[in-house]
């Protein structure tokens, strides 16, 4: 900042000088700029350039020279892989939304205004212990002889076969990233306009027709943001499949893991599927961008 | 489980600090021209009084590190890995230099003895050597114990629930025989070479093979029992075998005994066709800061009350002929634990495999749990 320059006499007719126009942006950028080039885009790029030498192994020499392992990377197994993992997501960021939304439509509007954040503390707090732990509450829950099993037996229902599938991993999914969810809905839903919703109902649009009008293309930009970032948590999630999914739950993320921490160590087929999962979500982001705003402000 | 200390009291002193800069500075120098994947780097640790260790979840406690403590004045420091790739894949990662001893396996010994990531252990600094049991003094993963020490040994095998499965499984076979009983109630090793290995065993292979041919005819086997198997696993069973949800799970000896001291239940049996022995050991890397400490440790893990100890309360087996004499009889007499040697016949220790037949295993084994 320019500090020797004398005060501005009126907002309106003082310009900044040239060189404050940009010192202010960039000591305000720098540090978090400075952190994203060196922990995120320069390690994506040694993962762009790992994926393109075949068979690199540590202690060889990196030399790029093709793209076999992108090749590799969709050959019948790898593609059934990508697509569960992609479904399990897309599974999981359904379940979210609609568990979340009612959630978070309540503590936003229907809730007494001095309750609201604890309501939405109460929400967050499992989000306090750990990840792992929850998983593993949820293999007791699940278990054949477990609480929900116990619980329907009680009723003289029939028991569920749930852990060791997929719907478990769904389950283990939703439970670990709803929070999310309903704290994204939350400060979307907060800021909708409720005279809105009664102009609605006073010219008389049903419920219904007013919730699906009014108050959803306002959330728009909420439901985006929220589904995003369920959807790219659970594609990267690799605790819960490894641990309700059953014998066969591998996933994207854990064939990643296993190129790097397991026996082969083929850290380019590895750093090639990263890659793509990489692409995959900047894609899918800069759709929702493009789109799913263009959508929230034409009504 | 043992409580694992992981805390690391105090910060970089300024010349750690320059050397970890340092490093990096160059590795980002070195990164601009070709440059080598995973080059390990030297030691940035230089503290004589604490000793960095890289071990298996639950090979040390509070009581070790205590007394270890009182003995020599060192505080020890345990890092712990999963799987011995972890331990590897860190460690040229960059952590080379991070540790004075690691604890590989076996077949991981070997490999890394061929990678040049171990060294040679100075025999004249070692106390105790001449009380290991004698298939122990020159082990064939390595040859007169010149880059490791034996910590422990045990089998893979087949742990069951008595009230909740009868007969007693005595072979791998028993898992296709009783598959429909089975169902959904048996979990594997989350290991491509074991169980890959049992299949083999089942066949009456190697668990050591590299003929394409009998691993593939492996793999439809194991396709064969796959709707039956709940998972393939390597911790969680454990709750769920006491709890009778799991009638059999695929299992390390060691684990097998931890939990059958929880529950009179709870068997264990070494497949009568033969399985993978395995063997734990204690290394230096090449680049480890503070020998000193590493061969105090070392010493003091050869110390036959220490092994002992080690043996009743960590439960696995000790290669310390000193050490199991000073064991209770009943702990002497536990079959689960210290198997007669007409049972150890059949079995084997996993040895390294060339790459292009680890690449059969893990194409075999990404299909074999995704479909």
């Amino acid at each position: 900042m320019a500090v020797s320059s004398p005060p501005p006499t009126s907002p309106s007719s003082s310009e900044p000088r040239p060189q404050a126009r940009w010192l202010g942006p960039l000591a305000l950028l720098a540090p978090s700029g400075l952190w994203l080039l060196l922990l995120l885009v320069l390690p994506t790029l040694v993962i762009f350039q790992l994926s393109l030498v075949p068979n690199i192994r540590p202690g060889d020499v990196v030399n790029p020279s093709g793209l076999d392992n992108y090749w590799l990377a969709f050959n019948s197994t790898n593609l059934t892989v990508i697509v569960r993992s992609l479904s399990l997501a897309l599974g999981t960021t359904a379940v979210c939304l609609l568990l979340g939304f009612p959630v978070a439509y309540w503590i936003a509007i229907l809730a007494p205004r001095s309750r609201r954040n604890l309501l939405l503390l109460g929400f967050i707090l499992p989000l306090w212990t750990s990840s792992l732990l929850r998983t593993y509450a949820w293999i007791t829950i699940l278990r054949p002889t477990g609480v929900l099993n116990t619980f329907l037996g009680t009723f003289g229902l029939p028991p569920l076969e749930l852990l060791n599938t997929s719907a478990a991993v769904t389950i283990g999914m939703s439970y670990s990233f709803l929070p999310y969810m309903v704290l994204i809905l939350y400060s979307s839903l907060e800021k909708l306009d409720t005279q809105l919703l009664e102009a609605s109902a006073d010219l008389g649009a049903p419920p219904l027709q007013t919730f699906l009008k009014i108050t959803v293309p306002q959330a728009l930009p909420g439901i985006a943001a929220g589904s995003l970032l369920v959807f790219i948590s659970s594609l990267g999630d690799f605790i819960d499949p490894e641990l309700l999914g059953g014998a066969s739950s591998m996933t994207a993320a854990r064939l990643i893991y296993n190129q790097f921490l397991g026996q082969t160590q083929n850290w380019g087929f590895g750093s090639a599927l990263s890659t793509i999962l990489i692409l995959a979500v900047s894609i899918a982001i800069a759709l929702l961008l493009k789109y799913g705003d263009r959508d929230a402000y034409r009504s | 489980m043992p409580p694992i200390r992981r805390s690391r009291p105090g910060g970089l002193s300024r010349r750690q600090f320059l050397n970890a800069s340092l490093g990096a500075a160059s590795g980002a120098a070195l990164s601009s021209c070709g440059w080598t994947l995973a080059n390990v780097q030297t030691t940035v640790r230089t503290d004589p009084g604490v000793l960095y260790i890289y071990t298996w979840a639950g090979y040390t406690d509070d009581e070790l590190i205590d007394n270890f403590y009182k003995e020599t004045g060192v505080r020890v420091i345990a890092d712990v890995f999963s799987s011995n790739e972890e331990m590897l894949a860190k460690l040229q990662a960059g952590a080379g230099g991070a540790y004075s001893v690691i604890y590989p396996s076996d077949y991981m010994l070997q490999k890394m003895v061929g990678l040049g990531l171990v060294q040679e252990l100075d025999r004249a600094r070692l106390i105790g050597l001449d009380l290991l049991f004698d298939k122990f003094a020159s082990p064939i993963y390595d040859p007169d114990n010149i880059h490791s020490l034996p910590l422990s040994w045990g089998t893979t095998g087949l742990v069951y629930n008595t009230t909740v499965l009868e007969p007693a499984p005595e072979d791998w076979d028993y898992l296709w025989n009783n598959r429909s009983d089975l169902t959904r109630r048996m979990t594997l090793l989350s290991d491509t070479r074991e169980v890959m290995g049992a299949s083999l065993k089942s066949l009456g292979y190697s668990y050591n093979t590299t003929n394409p041919d009998e691993i593939e005819q492996a793999y439809e086997k194991l396709l064969d029992l796959k709707p039956s198997i709940a998972a393939f696993d390597t911790d969680s069973w454990r709750s769920q075998i006491l709890t009778g949800d799991l009638k059999v799970a695929m299992c390390y000896s060691a684990d097998a005994n931890e939990i059958a001291k929880q529950d009179a239940n709870i068997a264990y049996t070494l497949p009568s066709s033969g399985s993978s022995i395995w063997t734990d050991t204690l290394a230096i890397p090449n680049t480890a800061p503070n020998p000193d400490a590493a061969y105090a440790w070392l010493n003091y893990m050869l110390q036959p009350e220490v092994a002992a100890r080690i043996c009743q309360r960590l439960s696995f087996a000790t290669p310390n002929q000193a050490a199991f004499e000073l064991l209770p009889p009943d702990v002497q007499e536990n079959v689960s634990l210290f198997p007669p040697e007409s049972a150890l016949d059949k079995s084997e220790n996993l040895t390294p495999i060339p790459t292009d037949v680890e690449e059969l295993y893990d194409r075999l084994w990404t299909k074999l749990t995704s479909v």
